[in-house]
């Protein structure tokens, strides 16, 4: 039999349920790779004790034929600004690297009910807060392709630890592209399902009416999988869709699905994206694909709209953290102020304290309307173009980035960095679904990938499309240093 | 101070009221809502803003927020939202507070009080939900914070500047306090905070259009407290102004938050308001908007219980209460719904609300009892009004039963007087004739009075004939042997 780690989460799954392989191997195999990939710097905690003592219940289960879950086996990673009750979270921040989750995230505890091995948790961006995981508080994570190479961010642990391999499932939360970005740069696929569809309780918010959890994977099937676990209605979530849960089946063609393209919206794309992106197309239109385009100059103010109204959410979500109920408290505070100034002062990195005063500015009394309010008029008419242009299509086609992933410390202009997002942005504005996948490699051989948008609601499709692109293609590898 | 021409200024008073809820559970999350329990024990990860803890709207809130607008006649906005907002304050668990701002869920009610026997109605502007902020406690050392409290829901109900005196103010809040209590929506408890009152007050000499700089006094927590807080703010501003009639009015009055100090009888300046307060607010994303049915509003219009308002009219109109007696009443719910009870099984409403507001109270008044927690049923208080009714026991006996109830909670009226012989009426004309012979051989003068056309002479009789009796005759009797003597 393959190495356990060259087998995709839905494989594997079935290798355990056909009693090839224990869980408990399973998981020594996946903790073993965590710790001997060190150099990835992927995860934040792990918990191997919890993960053996799962696998071992879950191998007397199998073993006495009683029904497992859908995750069964699958060795899990968890993005650390979800709640796992009991461990801690710590948004990759200072300021909660003593939190303990007093509860457990919706989307985690269906995978635990459904029997995914939870290994650990991953670095971000601190508070999700970055394109690169530079900004974690406690140390950058490395592009398995390139250790010198950034894995994108802010799910950057959760995108390199699926690309070596050191768990076959993570799971991410994308506020602008957070999941997609960081899966494109490390050559795995990463979902944004429909706003609404994975409930947001436990995960620690960002900007609430744009953030959305969802998998990272090494296959379109295994994010599918995912996300007939995660993707429940929540009755802790008031923004939760109340719908049935969806079951994913996947074809393999694009007979008669119309694809758009947003030609001059991606009019300045640097050639080799470029090329990238057309032979994407191409291979779309081989598997019976039309195209068609379509009209969305408009998301040329996605970055500006974006950086007002989600730092808005979050300077308001991010107040909770004060140094009074729980996270660090200065010691040097003496009064009520500066117990407030002098922990967030020590408790949050430069990215947050500058969104947070950005968010703070944009809501402000006198500018307010020059800045939130046109941003959410903005927003709307970007749901309205996003709207027509999918009344003549079905899918609409991105690249993930503009550039594959560049080596840390190298983009410092912020306003560079947040271009990272710039074809990631538009599906939160519209809170629609999307999904990237490999798209081949540049000319660094680091992978890229394109995005394939579908309208809200439309999950199931997205994967579709997307999972017959992935077949068609085959762009998907194991950076040659974690194969064996 | 000499005396202050207050005839010449016109008081402008608007009203707040924060308005607790007495739905189950929290606002925004399935803690129970409950006073005076162990600090921080009904709280949730909602209530205590842990990261990742989402808000969920609790309906009954909502339910009950839309029974107060329509009892209010107000507009029920169909599509009302939630907004964030924001001020740093360690009983505020999230640091934002989430409330309603530019599309609350009333507008435009209105509120009709008895203000010393003149009818008035009063406007609302608004009403709107928001969530309730923990509690500070502090301590030698140090302070903490008790989130029980927190996230509880409230109803904050604006009030045009429509009240003109501290009376009017105290009638209008007492009237929405008694609207909250008819509903059930609250147990409009103000020494538990229950219903909180921040007043904003000011004056302007009559006739002037344009108002003068307010003040705002907080958190009071009586009627009293409110008047007084008012009555003295207002002859502060007057004085002022009067003192200093070249200085300008925004120099003289600078806006500003007062408390109210119950020793010292003065209101006291917390803080100036500089600038306004920048709160930032914004939608609540958490929340998508509040969606009502017409339907929804129909079915809980169709089953309002009868609002305090309108049960005052029907105590002076149809039952003949004075006006006093009637608000008195309407106020009270607990007694209001006493004397209802007893009303059912009683055809003198007059006698009856005297008996259950004055003569019951009157007994009641040293144990530090009200008749509702007396344990007296409401329906032996109608059987004893029912007796006198009768002519089974007169007016002076039915006091010494009345006293006997008080005594002996929960005894019938009819079972106290079937015990003491002394009760029963003489209703035995063999007994009650000599005695009428006597007054009447003892009095010839009355007789010629009432000959005549005195109509005292007679009265006079019949209680010399009383006396004799010690009370218990039936007058009625009394009356007729007497009338049937003397012609």
């Amino acid at each position: 039999m393959k190495n356990l780690h060259h087998f995709s989460a839905t494989e594997l799954r079935d290798a355990f349920l056909k009693g090839k392989v224990k869980a408990v191997e399973i998981a020594r195999h996946f903790l073993d790779r965590i710790e001997r990939h060190g150099d990835v710097k992927a995860f934040l905690s792990t918990f191997g004790e919890r993960a053996l003592q799962k696998a071992e219940a879950l191998d007397r289960k199998r073993e006495k034929k009683l029904p497992v879950g859908k995750l069964a086996a699958i060795p899990v990673a968890l993005k650390d600004n979800m709640h796992l009750s009991g461990e801690i979270t710590t948004c990759g921040s200072q300021f909660l690297k003593n939190y303990r989750a007093p509860f457990d995230a919706t989307a985690v505890r269906l995978i635990e009910e459904h029997d995914g091995l939870i290994l650990g948790k991953t670095n971000l961006d601190e508070f999700a807060m970055g394109s690169s995981t530079e900004n974690s508080s406690f140390f950058p994570t490395h592009n398995p392709w390139d250790l010198k190479c950034v894995p994108g961010g802010s799910s950057g642990g959760s995108a390199a630890a699926v690309a070596a391999r050191l768990c076959l499932l993570a799971t991410g939360s994308d506020t602008g592209g957070s999941i997609r970005q960081p899966a494109g740069l490390c050559g795995v696929v990463g979902y944004k399902p429909t706003y609404g569809r994975v409930s947001r309780y436990g995960l620690v918010a960002f900007g609430s009416s744009w953030d959305q959890i969802g998998p990272l994977a090494p296959t379109v099937a295994d994010a599918a999988l995912a996300m007939e676990v995660m993707g429940r209605h929540c009755e802790h979530d008031a923004t939760s869709l109340d719908l049935p849960p969806e079951s994913y089946s996947l074809p393999k063609d694009l007979k008669e699905v119309k694809i758009g393209i947003p030609r001059k919206f991606l009019e300045s794309l640097q050639p080799e994206i470029s090329k990238n992106y057309f032979a994407a197309i191409e291979t779309m239109k081989s598997l019976g694909a039309k195209t068609i385009d379509v009209d969305l100059d408009i998301l040329k103010h996605s970055i500006a709209t974006y950086y007002i109204l989600a730092t808005a959410e979050a300077s308001t979500n991010l107040a909770r953290f004060d140094g009074i109920r729980y996270g660090i408290r200065s010691a040097k505070a003496k009064t009520l102020d500066q117990v407030y100034e002098y922990s967030r002062q020590i408790g949050f990195g430069r990215e947050v304290k500058k969104r947070i005063m950005l968010g703070t500015y944009v809501l402000s009394a006198g500018y307010q309307d020059a800045f939130y309010k046109k941003a959410q008029k903005v927003r709307t008419l970007m749901i309205d173009a996003f709207e027509k242009a999918f009344s003549d299509c079905d899918a609409i086609i991105f690249p993930v980035a503009p550039t594959g992933a560049f080596e840390s410390g190298t983009i410092t202009d912020p306003v560079a960095m947040y271009l990272q997002d710039c074809f990631t942005i538009p599906a939160n504005i519209a809170g629609l679904p999307a999904v990237s996948v490999p798209s081949g490699f540049d000319s660094r051989r680091m992978p890229l990938g394109i995005q394939i948008y579908g309208p809200q609601l439309c999950d199931v499709s997205v994967l579709q499309y997307a999972h017959a692109y992935e077949q068609a293609s085959r762009h998907a590898r194991i950076p040659p240093r974690y194969e064996a | 101070m000499k005396d202050l021409p207050y005839e010449l200024w016109e008081t402008v008073v608007g009203l707040e009221i924060h308005l607790q809820l007495n739905t189950k559970s929290k606002l925004f999350s399935s803690a129970p809502n409950q006073f005076g329990d162990e600090p921080n024990t009904n709280i949730s990860v909602v209530c205590t803003g842990q990261p990742g803890a989402l808000p969920v709207l609790n309906r009954e809130a909502v339910k009950k927020a839309v029974q107060f607008g329509l009892a209010v006649k107000g507009k029920i906005t169909l599509i009302s939202r939630f907004d964030r907002k924001s001020y740093f304050y360690p009983d505020s668990p999230r640091n934002f507070q989430i409330t309603q701002f530019d599309h609350p869920i009333i507008r435009d009610g209105s509120v009709v009080a008895d203000v010393e026997g003149v009818s008035k109605t009063f406007t609302i502007e608004r009403a709107h939900l928001e969530d309730d902020a923990g509690m500070l406690k502090h301590f030698s050392t140090f302070a903490g914070v008790d989130y029980n409290r927190a996230g509880t829901p409230l109803i904050e109900i604006v009030s045009t500047p429509c009240m003109h005196s501290a009376k009017e103010a105290s009638a209008y809040a007492q009237a929405i306090r008694a609207i909250a209590l008819y509903l059930d929506i609250s147990d409009g408890n103000m020494e538990e905070g229950s219903l909180r009152i921040d007043v904003n007050v000011s004056v302007r000499p009559k006739g002037d259009k344009k108002l003068r700089p307010r003040i705002e006094i907080k958190n009071m927590n009586s009627f009293s407290f409110l008047e007084m807080a008012i009555e003295s703010e207002v002859k502060r501003q007057i004085a002022l102004y009067m003192a200093n009639p070249n200085v300008p009015v925004e120099e003289l009055i600078p806006p500003g938050t007062y408390r109210w100090d119950p020793e010292t009888k003065e209101t006291i300046l917390m803080r100036r308001k500089e600038s306004a307060d920048d709160y930032r607010y914004f939608p609540e994303p958490d929340l998508p908007p509040v969606v009502l049915s017409q339907s929804f509003l129909d079915e809980i219009a169709a089953h309002l219980p009868e609002l305090p308002h309108d049960r005052f009219k029907r105590y002076v109109t149809d039952l003949g209460l004075t006006e006093y007696a009637a608000s008195v009443l309407i106020n009270e719910k607990q007694l209001c719904d006493y004397f209802e009870a007893a009303l059912k099984l009683c055809s003198s409403p007059r006698p009856l609300c005297n008996w259950v507001m004055v003569e019951f109270t009157g007994r009641l008044k040293e144990s530090g009892k009200t008749v509702t927690t007396s344990g007296i049923l409401p329906e032996h208080v109608a059987e004893l009004v029912r007796m006198i009714d009768t002519h089974k026991i007169t007016g002076r006996i039915a006091k010494s039963v009345a006293d006997e109830m008080v005594s002996n909670p929960g005894l019938s009226p009819e079972e106290i007087v079937k015990q003491n012989p002394d009760y029963q009426p003489v209703a035995d004309l063999s007994e009650i004739e000599p005695l009428v012979d006597r007054v009447l051989a003892e009095n010839p003068q009355s007789i010629a009075d009432f000959k005549a056309g005195r109509d005292k002479a007679f009265a006079f009789l019949v209680g010399q004939v009383m006396k004799l009796t010690r009370g218990k005759a039936s007058p009625q009797i009394v009356n007729d042997l007497l009338r049937k003597k003397i012609q």
